[in-house]
């Protein structure tokens, strides 16, 4: 236990926030578990409205602050050092407070529960001023902010700490241009956050200080703009959906590499891509505030509609690497082909409420959760469960059972479309985002119905997922080093990598390292 | 060091260039402006001090063909497998933020015991 609670090696850390973050995934998966049950059928009183605010506040708080991104930073916490041949990370006690600040950030959100009045009820956005003067918002409101500013904190320094490790620590011969497409995207992803969580950590800041020390930023009633906040708010917003995908991109090409027994197609401009992808975030985030007429549509249509292009170029080179590869159908690649299904969808009904007029109808409207569950759902937590049943193997030296894992892929893929696609008409429809109940008019009834037997389905697939990880953990099969036959430089070394990861580097000559030390290669 | 100045500097003039963007066609709307600035400027400190402090370093890891036996002895210094301080300073992180909003003591007692782990740190630092 003290063990665990004092390392600094980099391979237990990221052990640990992908445990602390797939634990946050139980909890976020209940609370939406009880928002389709809720909303199974119209007037439902399971839940009053309060409640209902808390559910929906913390299942996306935790999704995006707790789950996807931190999964994210935590595998390449394990991976990158890995990845470019170094023996840990540059800076392995940051490291390790980066660990702990989020899991007791994230802790303290929860926490907001046992407080009276409950837990943050204001949504993932914390909007001013309903930060400040909504009933009910009390205590929990402020642990959430606090929660939220360590996990910030947390990010931005593991991120440095990332940045100098690929820049500084790269093995001999592995030049950056060597580099695999994940450490890549760990790259960009690394530069995003630190240019976008200090505006986050900024807006909370100032909340807190409204809150507590008469500041008075967001409240026009004092001269404060409460555009300012959503300003602040989204600078860090937007750029943190392409932190929440962008490692989810490295991952799914890793994969599809390594399952297409082909080199990446279009190496460097996946790279460019990547880094296309994150400056133009950084130039998109008011296209969430169209509707305030505060802001320039037409700069941040453009600038959004752009965005398309470099993601177009990905998709381009993920099939074509796949083009007439010789494609294993194993649990990691199906995943990855969900992925490329489902963030297509998400990709573009993006497209669609990139242009203000859409927008203008779509705005706060179920249209815009289908949408972002495509992406974010659809697009990360895909990519997420092939990256576990892709690395389980390097982690833990146990395959995950290959049987158990196709019903996990068909259970998810099944459950996630038919609980998101009804959301499209639903919002079509004008049922309104964040609603505890709806009246019995239309198709809405039909519709959420479908949509909770959806999720139920999806539940079975996680819980048969954690029924998987049980069942291969006891029966330990033993597992080759390189079970995948993968081509970069994590899978030269033991399963799992001993400590400081490499008894012997390799010689490194080109992007597959793996592949160049099997016998028979030139 | 090339590549991370590159970087960096390619992205401080995009932040420049979207910032000027930004401020004819919002209408000069000072908010974004000033963010995409800061954004922009951070950038450029950051590519800056590379050129200037480190201009010198030479890393294996840029030379294509380096191998393994050529950086033989090279000393990439000692990597810490265990440390109690990150964990208490994030615990005194938490009592920090929690003190300032509803208990002084607490808030004190989180600093005083942020500032000793630190202090502590850099002395387990400086010895391995």
């Amino acid at each position: 236990m003290i063990e665990w609670l004092t390392t600094t090696d980099h391979k237990k850390i990221g052990i640990m926030y992908v445990v602390s973050t797939l634990s946050f995934f139980v909890i976020a998966g209940v609370l939406a578990a009880l928002i389709r049950a809720q909303l199974a059928v119209p007037g439902n009183t399971l839940l009053g409205p309060h409640a209902y605010n808390q559910v929906f506040t913390l299942h996306g708080t935790a999704m995006i602050f707790l789950v996807i991104a931190p999964f994210g930073i935590g595998l390449a916490n394990y991976l990158v050092p890995l990845q470019i041949g170094a023996p840990d990370v540059a800076f392995p006690r940051l490291n390790a407070t980066g660990l702990w600040l989020f899991v007791l950030g994230g802790i303290t959100v929860f926490a907001g529960l046992a407080t009276y009045g409950g837990a943050a009820a204001t949504g993932w956005t914390a909007y001013a001023p309903i930060n400040e003067f909504f009933v009910g918002t009390g205590a929990g409101q402020d642990l959430f902010f606090i929660g939220l500013l360590m996990t910030s904190i947390s990010t931005i320094l593991t991120s440095i700490n990332l940045l100098v490790t690929v820049f500084l620590f790269r093995a001999p011969g592995m030049t950056m241009w060597r580099i695999p497409i994940f450490t890549w995207e760990i790259v960009a992803t690394a530069v995003l956050i630190i240019m976008a969580f200090p505006s986050l950590a900024a807006a909370f800041a100032m909340a807190l200080i409204e809150r507590h020390l008469g500041g008075h930023f967001f409240d026009a009633a004092y001269g404060g703009n409460p555009i300012l906040y959503q300003h602040l708010f989204w600078f860090f917003g937007h750029p943190e959906v392409y932190v929440l995908i962008l490692p989810y991109f490295g991952i799914v090409t890793e994969i599809i590499a390594t399952f297409s027994r082909k080199p990446v197609f279009g190496y460097v401009g996946m790279v460019i891509a990547a880094f296309a992808i994150a400056a133009l975030s950084l130039g998109v985030w008011a296209h969430h505030m169209f509707t305030t007429g505060a802001v320039s549509n037409p700069f941040f249509s453009a600038v959004s509609f752009l965005i398309a292009v470099p993601t177009g170029v990905k998709f381009v080179n993920w099939i074509g690497t796949m083009w007439k590869g010789s494609i294993a159908l194993q649990v990691p690649m199906l995943f990855a082909i969900g992925f490329l299904l489902n963030f297509l969808i998400g990709g573009i009904t993006g497209v669609m409420i990139a242009s203000p007029p859409i927008d203008y109808q779509a705005h706060d409207s179920y249209f815009i959760v289908q949408h972002f569950h495509y992406t974010i759902g659809g697009g990360s937590m895909f990519a997420l469960f092939g990256a576990l049943y892709f690395w389980f193997p390097k982690m833990f030296g146990v395959k995950l059972e290959e049987g158990i894992g196709r019903w996990v892929f068909a259970l998810l893929f099944l459950g996630f479309n038919a609980t998101f696609i009804p959301m499209g008409f639903m919002g079509m429809e004008g049922m309104a985002r964040r609603v505890y109940t709806y009246p019995a008019v239309g198709h809405l009834p039909l519709l959420n119905a479908v949509a909770s037997a959806g999720a139920l389905i999806m539940t079975l697939g996680v819980a048969l997922f954690f029924i998987d990880v049980l069942v291969s953990i006891r029966r330990r099969a033993p597992v080759e080093d390189d079970p995948w036959g993968g081509y970069s430089l994590e899978w030269m070394t033991t399963s799992p990598p001993p400590e400081f990861n490499f008894k012997t580097l390799p010689a490194i000559r080109s992007r597959r390292p793996a592949i160049d030390s099997r016998p028979g290669s030139v | 060091m090339r590549s991370f100045v590159g970087l960096f500097a390619f992205a401080a003039a995009f932040g420049a260039v979207i910032a000027v963007v930004y401020w004819f066609v919002a209408h000069e709307e000072a908010a974004g402006t000033a963010l995409l600035a800061v954004m922009a400027t951070g950038l450029a400190f950051a590519a800056a001090y590379a050129v200037v402090a480190e201009r010198d370093a030479r890393l294996e890891g840029d030379d294509p063909n380096e191998t393994p036996q050529m950086a033989a002895g090279d000393d990439l210094g000692v990597f810490t497998t265990n440390s109690p301080w990150p964990v208490l300073i994030a615990l005194c992180t938490l009592a920090l933020f929690t003190g300032l909003l509803w208990s002084p003591l607490l808030g004190i007692a989180g600093l005083v015991g942020m500032i000793l782990c630190f202090w502590r740190l850099g002395a387990e630092s400086a010895r391995t």
